[in-house]
């Protein structure tokens, strides 16, 4: 009895320790940085204030409604058809691309010099490059549709986890099959009958996105607009600026973008509410034999497959070029990018161990926590993991800053991997909480009868049962440490360097082979984790 | 061979969920318990086989061979379990679900055991199959097998029968009852339907107030 009290006081222990405390303390220290009278009186006189506010606002809300509609559209079309087994797989190992990667790679598919303007050009007999704005536009368009690109396999990814569950999927066929009795066609099912019971499940995903988008820093350093640029990067150069008066109009930024959210959450909330009499007229207009267009779903997938394939053989092409002069559809290629990378593979080994320490050791941890603590214990680790996805991460980044400054962790490696282990622990928490706690108790009291003993019941048993859950966790915890840029760049203080940051300072120069180089080190291997943890996760039979 | 109960008492959040009470069952005997949902038939079960959830809280003896057994865990308690559901391991063929209970031993015995197991449950051949690739039938039979297998002191039934068809349920009733007649085990069976208890056996229902009343 004694033995095993240790053990769960030690699990919680070190849950709290490493997760919890850690994530409400940076709380703690962003505001505390935040509210300097200096800092907030710098932050209104900032020429670039309010423009900038606008375009981040802006990229994110649209980057999220877009990304809502395409990923209803898909989804409708798809539902129970004989593509919706394969939609979660190709979803997952998009999500798998980070989005620095992709902002990059989109980048180089539509600038002025880019594969687009190449291809017209071929037979326009264009010589030069044309006078296109198209990347790092005013408007944050091209920011908006890498945000749309990544963002809407997170929606489908959302929306197919639910309606895969056995219990949803029969309840919806048979609801379906009501609705066509009366009358109703497809496209008026999902309208009034499976978006509303959805929307519940999807606000919070859609918060985490709308936040995201809004405050996205190394992606809008890549695409997004530079004059005025987005509010995020404002406040990112500022914290971590040389000088101290910047570092306090860069925290007062902080507080000021998350609260500006806050207000366009709330009048989104306000709207939907104005909005409900007028859904209701819709939901409860009677029968209409609208049709969900299915080929249209079939089409906007597959040209998401497409486009992410073609974004990577352009990284993959351009890391090969040596030059690639305007009009040539083909570089000269060479092996100078790699051989570079190969002098300098600091930054791909602390990423690579780093992916590893981290997710490892989150779902050690994890594990413990689920096999040694009731159910409802889950409660506060889930409300905090979904609190930390829908901060803005600037925020986070910041009070952790903060935080480990006072604790002397800033530029240590146990910083570094602090500093990653909270989002991969709060990103594999929310994966795997909820497939751990279904698995049915009575196979394991089956086995208990069978005389098999606890750690024979584990192994045998119920982790061979779990393992797909188990290294779909894995394989998410490892692509969030690999993508981790704010935290890790104020962490590392220079004394370490990840993937990330090497691509983002490539971002500001001139070297793209190195850029595509690098954004491709950083694609491949949660891409790779993905698919073994995939092949790992594999039922033994063919079909089930 | 029997299980005897002795002055058992379970209380619930302080609330008493079934008054002291003492029931000793014979080898080869099948005792049923009857009683509505809710009323701890199936709470009890739990406590003899030591794996009662959190909030329950059980008193008395467990005896199985006049040996007590209350203080061992679960798997040391030689109790086999069978639910309404078959709980074949779906990760495991059927062959690998009962050698998952077939004691220690030379390999070349521990198939033949399984294999002999099959052929009792009519199933000869399907030990590579995997579990959900059988009927309903085929899959109870399974089960019981794999139970049996594991050599149990005594047998607890929580409603095994509840999901299978009627032209079924009364096949695979026999069946069991049979197989556990032959081993001499005893066996505790609760359910909600009368028709579920072996004829001429003993039955006992718990009543609202929580008392075992011999039926």
């Amino acid at each position: 009895m004694a033995k095993t009290r240790l053990v769960k006081g030690g699990v919680a222990f070190f849950v709290l320790a490493l997760f919890l405390l850690p994530l409400l303390a940076s709380l703690a220290f962003a505001f505390q940085s935040g509210f300097s009278a200096e800092g907030w009186a710098a932050l209104w006189r900032h020429p670039q204030l309010w423009p900038s506010l606008w375009l981040s606002l802006a990229t994110g809300v649209a980057g999220t409604v877009l990304a809502l509609i395409a990923a209803l559209l898909i989804v409708a079309s798809l539902f129970e058809t004989r593509f919706w087994q394969n939609l979660s797989v190709a979803m997952g190992a998009m999500l798998a691309v980070p989005h620095v990667a992709l902002a990059v790679a989109l980048s180089f598919l539509i600038m002025p010099a880019g594969l687009i303007a190449r291809i017209i050009g071929l037979f326009l007999q264009w010589q030069t490059p044309p006078q296109w704005v198209t990347t790092h536009d005013p408007f944050g368009i091209a920011l908006t549709l890498a945000l749309v690109l990544k963002e809407t396999p997170f929606i489908i990814w959302v929306l197919a986890g639910l309606l895969s569950r056995e219990d949803v999927k029969l309840n919806f066929a048979n609801q379906r099959s009501a609705a066509f009795g009366l009358g109703h066609g497809s496209g008026s099912v999902w309208l009034r009958i499976f978006i509303p019971q959805l929307f519940g499940n999807l606000l919070w995903p859609l918060v985490i996105v709308f936040v995201y988008g809004a405050t996205v820093v190394d992606m809008s350093l890549a695409i997004g607009p530079t004059q005025p640029p987005t509010l995020a990067t404002i406040i990112w150069a500022d914290i971590n600026s040389e000088q101290v008066a910047h570092n306090a109009r860069g925290a007062a930024g902080t507080i000021f973008i998350s609260f500006s959210l806050i207000t366009v959450l709330g009048v989104a909330w306000a709207l939907t509410k104005t909005l409900k009499p007028l859904w209701r007229a819709l939901l409860t207009e009677g029968p209409s034999t609208w049709k969900v267009p299915t080929m249209t779903g079939q089409i906007k997938h597959s040209s998401f497959i497409g486009i992410y394939a073609l974004l990577l053989v352009l990284l993959v092409v351009l890391s090969l070029a040596k030059s690639w002069p305007f009009p040539q559809l083909w570089p000269e290629t060479s092996f100078h990018s790699w051989g570079q990378i190969s002098h300098q593979s600091g930054a791909v080994v602390t990423s690579l161990v780093l992916a590893f320490t981290a997710s490892g050791t989150a779902l050690i941890l994890l594990v413990a926590w689920f096999e040694t603590m009731p159910h409802h214990f889950d409660r506060p680790l889930l409300w905090a993991s979904l609190a930390l996805l829908g901060l803005p991460s600037l925020f986070v980044g910041l009070g952790q800053y903060q935080m480990f400054l006072y604790l002397g962790l800033t530029g240590t490696g146990l910083g570094l991997f602090l500093a990653h282990l909270l989002p991969v622990m709060a990103y594999m928490m929310i994966v795997l909480a909820q497939g751990y706690r279904a698995y049915d108790l009575r196979y394991m009291v089956t086995a208990g009868s069978l005389n098999a003993s606890l750690l024979s019941n584990l192994l045998r048993i119920k982790w061979p049962m779990l393992k797909a859950q188990i290294w779909a966790a894995f394989a998410v915890g490892f692509a969030v440490s690999v993508v981790q840029y704010i935290p890790a760049q104020l962490v590392a203080a220079g004394r370490f360097s990840t993937l990330p940051m090497e691509v983002v300072t490539l971002t500001s120069g001139a070297n793209r082979s190195l850029l595509a180089a690098f954004s491709l080190l950083l694609t491949v291997p949660p891409l790779l984790v993905y698919g073994a943890a995939a092949l790992m996760g594999r039922s033994r039979w063919r079909h089930t | 061979m029997s299980l005897i109960l002795e002055n058992i008492s379970l209380t619930i959040a302080g609330h008493a969920l079934l008054k002291p009470m003492s029931l000793s069952v014979d080898p080869g005997e099948v005792v049923t318990i009857m009683g509505p949902s809710g009323s701890g038939k199936s709470s009890l079960l739990s406590f003899i086989a030591g794996d009662a959830p959190q909030p329950l809280l059980g008193q008395g003896k467990v005896l199985l061979d006049r040996t007590d057994i209350t203080g061992l865990r679960p798997e040391q308690r030689c109790i086999g379990r069978l639910f309404q559901d078959d709980l074949l391991f779906p990760h495991m063929t059927v062959g690998e679900n009962l050698l998952f209970a077939t004691p220690r031993g030379p390999r070349v015995e521990r198939e033949a055991i399984m294999r002999t197991a099959l052929k009792r449950a009519e199933l000869e051949g399907f030990e590579n199959r995997a579990p959900h690739t059988l009927s309903g039938g085929q899959r109870a039979r399974v089960s019981l097998m794999r139970a049996l297998l594991a050599k149990p002191k005594a047998m607890l039934l929580d409603e095994p029968f509840n999901k299978l068809d009627a032209a079924l349920c009364s096949t695979i009733r026999d069946y069991t009852f049979m197989h556990l007649k032959a081993r001499q085990v005893p066996t505790i069976l609760v359910t909600h339907d009368r028709a579920d208890a072996p004829s001429g056996g003993r039955i006992f229902e718990i009543s609202l107030s929580g008392e075992l009343i011999s039926v």
